[in-house]
């Protein structure tokens, strides 16, 4: 983005999308889709059934708001996705060292994470200066991130394996639940009862996944910082109107450098999660595209590639209407590639919907 | 501002300089008459990282220099042959390894380099129908050494099936139908189950070779058919996201799962009890003959190269995984 | 103060801002010839033209869209979605018997016509009810690959005439040394005998495509309307041009291009298959800014966005055939890309 052509063309996207936003045609979206696929696909409406659908877009959510404050500001950042790959392929190998040493677990785990987390602000300082300072255009001062990220990770990776060996307490966090409920036998908190055989686990009813504290306290944060605190006035200042904001007294070229920083320290801090997830550190593969589909994400929430408009709420309605539409065709018993067709014209449809009818909802 | 373009302008010819030793790293052409063979992998996977690894020990052991291309981002030839020919390009190579994308595709840019006077020899996939022995328009590369994709896939349908006692709901977890040596695969798995009347194969899904995305659609799977009791993932990616999501739906040792390739993480995972079968193909094996044949036909052109190598699978259970003689099957 | 020589340093700054993108090229091209064995030649620059040809194709389609204010991220999959259909259709046709040419020409009309199908859906949604670009392209580019999945089953197209093969890999003109000289048809030598091929077909025929629409962009009144709305889409609207019915154009023209791209492919790789485009879409984009459009419309040409390709092209031939280890590559080439672009920027913004 050329600042200066951001204030004085508004573009078109900015005209149609400023129509569509403020009524949040995503929410209806989702409620309906989820009132349809409960009669349609036995097993979808169920408490874990929408557990796992949380559970499983956790990363993909604090991808889309970490792009929902670069896209405010008029901005893209498409290294998310690979920023996500190396702090997670960062911590693994930290963590994969440390174990050699006599180090307790927790502090191997801390440590591990910390490298992970610290490492991801540097990719966001760089292409942030880069897009402030030098007025070089976000799309490609982070594809060329992309590129160098990628190339640093699988360097960590030795090649294209991904990093086994770490410690086998992270899965269990991970994929930890607060409650777990036997029927009519125990509940217990964190931990499933010891006693369970293997013909028994599927009577085990399991409620609240770590992550989705994880995803409430991080979009907690977020949704304070971006409506409630000035770095979010500033932020809309920005995407709105640089001249303006510059006159308003904002020091702009730090606020965007601000800005990419934090996308880039939530795509690590998804990457680290990752690791936690998964218990093993994954170089993020080319056909991933997460960046395409964080965007995406937060352009359904609302959001406008212009700058200037989007929520943080509106970013995680977004991720949730592809994932449970996913998940519910899927469920729905409908064939992989008619799934990608439904998904593209359900979307057109709600959209269409949307702009024949703007006073419906 | 003067100043400011001399920085740049300097910056930039540090850039060069600088990246000059790193980006020339194993230019040195062999002048000296020495084989040089250049090794084609068909897409980034440890797969062909591991497949690498043996073609380098062998070159070493048998004094011959290799070049290794660029891995492809993505299977298919539109990725893989513009870096054949730019690589080829470098030097006249003695023979090429490579990994065809494209059973149709690579015929014609393969035919140019063999054209050249270099050698060619297909590894893991191949050529036209693979087979070299009767004149064809693709019959021309030196040998296939692969494995029977299609076989490995219809074994592991029957030793899944042995595992979960020949009954009950089956799921498939692959990648992409454009790539022939998974769609091969899961063909194979096909026709195993349908041998068995009590199993049933409830779905297959596509990942894309994105794990997140096996995770999603093996959780979708389980959520609709509760009952499924065995899962089979084609290749790293998908057997992952499958057994992580066998993990997050906390069904570890209720469901049976059979996974394609033996990356050390596969095998920590069946250490852990969370997979329960691991076919390992032998990349390393794979290249290493490949370097083997070349280099005996390169030395005599006399020498009767076998059409079609098959050097088999292996397969880890939890009995013989801790078994040293397994350790070297293991990609690494 | 000496002000002319100031404003001469200045005027020589900003022509090399204007010119930057292709004093690059030449110095990215220098820099390999030096490095690179072998890179100094003719076969290297048919060969970056050869491989190019379906980013070239993209970015021009991406071009048109872009300059307009709007994004196609679906002319990947619209690739792919082509290269299928062309396929299949040729394997149908030559299977009812019709003679390889034919079979290859009527494939290629109904191809290029259903593939303006996505692109005037894409035109409609966005135009008529203003349905943001990327969403619109977005559904468009899930909705090309289903279908293109559902049509290959798994299984791609075998048996294609070999006409379209050696038409693909063919070029104008080959000459061996000393003995023939001959067009469009490889003379039959022995292994090992050098033979000069001149020219790829399929260069030829993008760039006959390309050339038309630089000249419509730059010279027809469409191309005036085009930049236009991307400058301010009220202000073209209250100018008296139809808005509506560019951007439908656009975004079919965009489609066209893809499928052309499609076409382009199945007769270089006689395959066809849904993803075949899915890698060339970043790098389209990216030849578009390198080139010098902006993301917000209303700037770009077809000779800048080609300078964009190339200078991706270069580099990327240059490194592998310097034989840049994979990962070191990957971050070469992100560095290099900013570069770029760094250098650019800080010359436009000098001239302020």
């Amino acid at each position: 983005m050329r600042t200066s052509e951001l204030s004085s063309r508004p573009g078109f996207t900015q005209t149609t999308i400023g129509r569509t936003v403020g009524r949040n045609w995503a929410l209806f979206f989702l409620i309906f889709m989820v009132i349809v696929f409960a009669f349609t696909g036995s097993g979808f409406f169920e408490i874990a059934n929408f557990q796992n659908i949380i559970h499983l877009s956790s990363t993909s959510i604090l991808l889309a708001a970490a792009e929902t404050f670069v896209i405010i500001t008029g901005g893209i950042d498409l290294s998310v996705g690979f920023v996500m790959g190396l702090s997670s392929a960062l911590a693994a190998r930290i963590m994969v060292i440390l174990s050699t040493t006599a180090l307790p677990v927790p502090w191997i785990i801390i440590l591990g994470s910390l490298a992970g987390l610290v490492i991801s602000l540097i990719p966001g300082f760089i292409s942030g200066t880069l897009v402030a300072r030098f007025k070089v255009p976000p799309f490609i001062a982070t594809m060329g991130m992309w590129g160098i990220c990628n190339g640093i990770t699988l360097r960590l990776c030795h090649g294209f394996f991904p990093i086994a060996g770490l410690p086998a307490a992270l899965p269990e966090l991970g994929n930890g639940y607060l409650i777990y409920i036997h029927p009519g036998k125990s509940i217990t908190f964190f931990q499933k009862p010891e006693y369970l055989a293997d013909n028994q686990i599927r009577e085990l009813i399991r409620l609240i996944p770590f992550s989705f504290i994880l995803i409430t306290v991080v979009i907690l944060i977020l949704w304070f910082i971006l409506h409630r605190h000035r770095f979010g006035q500033h932020t809309y200042a920005i995407g709105d109107n640089v001249d303006a904001a510059i006159r308003a007294g904002i020091d702009v070229n730090r606020h965007l450098v601000k800005i990419y920083m934090l996308s880039s320290f939530l795509a690590g801090l998804a990457g680290v999660y990752n690791v936690f997830q998964t218990g093993i550190g994954n170089y993020t593969t080319f056909s991933a595209m997460y960046e395409l589909f964080a965007v995406a994400a937060v352009v359904i929430g609302g959001a406008s590639l212009a700058g200037g408009k989007g929520r943080i709420l509106g970013s995680f309605v977004g991720v949730l209407v592809l994932a449970v539409l996913k998940n519910g065709l899927a469920i729905s018993g409908v064939e992989p590639f008619v799934r990608y067709i439904a998904v593209g014209v359900l979307l057109i449809v709600a959209v269409t919907i949307d702009q024949l009818f703007p006073d419906l909802f | 501002m003067k100043k400011t373009i001399v920085i740049l302008l300097a910056g930039l010819f540090t850039l060069g300089i600088g990246t000059l030793p790193i980006a020339s790293g194993e230019s040195k052409a062999s002048a000296d008459g020495k084989i040089t063979l250049l090794f084609m992998p068909g897409v980034a996977d440890p797969f062909y990282t591991t497949m690498e690894k043996g073609v380098r020990a062998k070159a070493a052991e048998l004094g011959v220099d290799v070049i290794v291309a660029e891995y492809p981002k993505s299977w298919g030839p539109e990725a893989q042959v513009p870096i054949l020919e730019a690589t080829a390009a470098r030097m006249k190579f003695d023979a090429i390894l490579i990994a065809p994308t494209s059973n149709d595709a690579l015929i014609a840019p393969l035919k140019k380099l063999y054209n050249k006077g270099m050698e060619i020899i297909t590894v893991d996939t191949f050529l036209g129908d693979g087979d070299y022995s009767k004149k064809s328009t693709y019959s021309f590369p030196l040998t296939y050494i692969g494995s029977d994709n299609e076989l490995g896939g219809k074994l592991m349908a029957e030793k899944l099936a042995a595992m979960v006692g020949e009954k009950g709901k089956v799921f498939c977890e692959a990648t992409n139908p454009d790539a022939s040596s998974v769609a091969d695969r899961v063909k194979g798995f096909k026709a195993g189950i349908a041998e068995f009347p009590e199993m049933e194969l409830v779905g297959v899904e596509w990942c894309q070779d994105v794990q997140q995305v096996a995770q999603e659609q093996t959780l979708a799977a389980l959520q609709k058919n509760k009952d499924i009791v065995g899962i089979f993932g084609t290749n790293v990616y998908s057997a992952q996201g499958s057994y992580q999501a066998v993990v997050n739906a906390g069904l570890t040792g209720a469901i049976k799962i059979c996974s394609w390739d033996a990356t050390q993480e596969l095998i920590g995972a069946l250490k852990k009890g969370q997979v329960d079968l691991v076919l390992a193909q032998k990349p390393a094996e794979i290249g290493a003959l490949g370097v083997e044949w070349a280099v005996k036909f390169l030395k005599d052109k006399s020498v009767n190269v076998p059409k079609k190598i098959i050097p088999g699978f292996e397969f880890f259970t939890k009995e013989n995984v801790n078994d040293p003689a397994m350790e070297q099957y293991i990609y690494k | 103060m000496n002000t002319t020589g100031k404003t001469c340093q200045q005027n020589l700054i900003g022509e090399m801002g204007k010119r930057w993108v292709f004093l690059f090229l030449l110095l990215e091209f220098a820099y390999f010839s030096i490095s690179a064995s072998g890179y100094f030649s003719f076969d290297t620059v048919q060969m970056i033209l050869f491989y190019g040809t379906e980013i070239f194709l993209l970015a021009s389609a991406e071009l048109f869209v872009i300059i307009t204010g709007g994004i196609d991220l679906s002319v990947g999959y619209v690739l792919g979605f082509a290269t299928v259909i062309s396929s299949k259709l040729m394997v149908v046709f030559a299977s009812l018997g019709i003679s390889p040419i034919g079979c290859i020409l009527i494939s290629i009309v109904i191809t290029l016509v259903i593939g303006l199908i996505p692109g005037f859906v894409n035109g409609v949604l966005v135009a008529k009810l203003r349905i943001p670009p990327f969403i619109a392209t977005f559904s468009m580019l899930g909705i090309t690959q289903g279908i293109s999945e559902l049509l290959m089953q798994g299984i791609p197209a075998k048996n294609l005439p070999i006409l379209a093969g050696s038409i693909g890999n063919g070029y104008l003109l080959y000459i061996v040394p000393g003995q023939a000289l001959s067009f469009f048809h490889r003379p039959d030598v022995p292994r090992g005998v050098r033979v000069y091929e001149i020219i790829p077909n399929v260069v030829v025929f993008a760039f006959l495509f390309i050339a038309v629409f630089a000249f419509i962009l730059k010279r027809m009144r469409f191309g005036q309307h085009l930049y236009a709305i991307g400058g301010n889409i009220d202000a073209a609207a209250r100018a008296g041009i139809n808005v509506r019915k560019n951007l439908v154009a656009v975004y079919m023209l965009s489609s066209f291009f893809a499928s052309l791209a499609g076409i382009i492919y199945v007769m270089k790789y006689i395959t066809g298959k849904a993803d075949a485009g899915a890698g060339f879409l970043l790098d389209a984009i990216a030849a578009v800014v390198i080139g010098g459009a902006s993301m917000f419309g209303g700037s770009g040409t077809v000779w800048r966005t080609i300078l964009g390709c190339f200078v991706i092209a270069v580099l990327e031939t240059g490194l592998r055939m310097m034989g840049t280890p994979t990962f070191d590559k990957y971050i070469l080439v992100g560095v290099i890309l900013i570069f770029t672009v760094l250098i650019e920027c800080f010359f436009s913004n000098f001239k302020k």
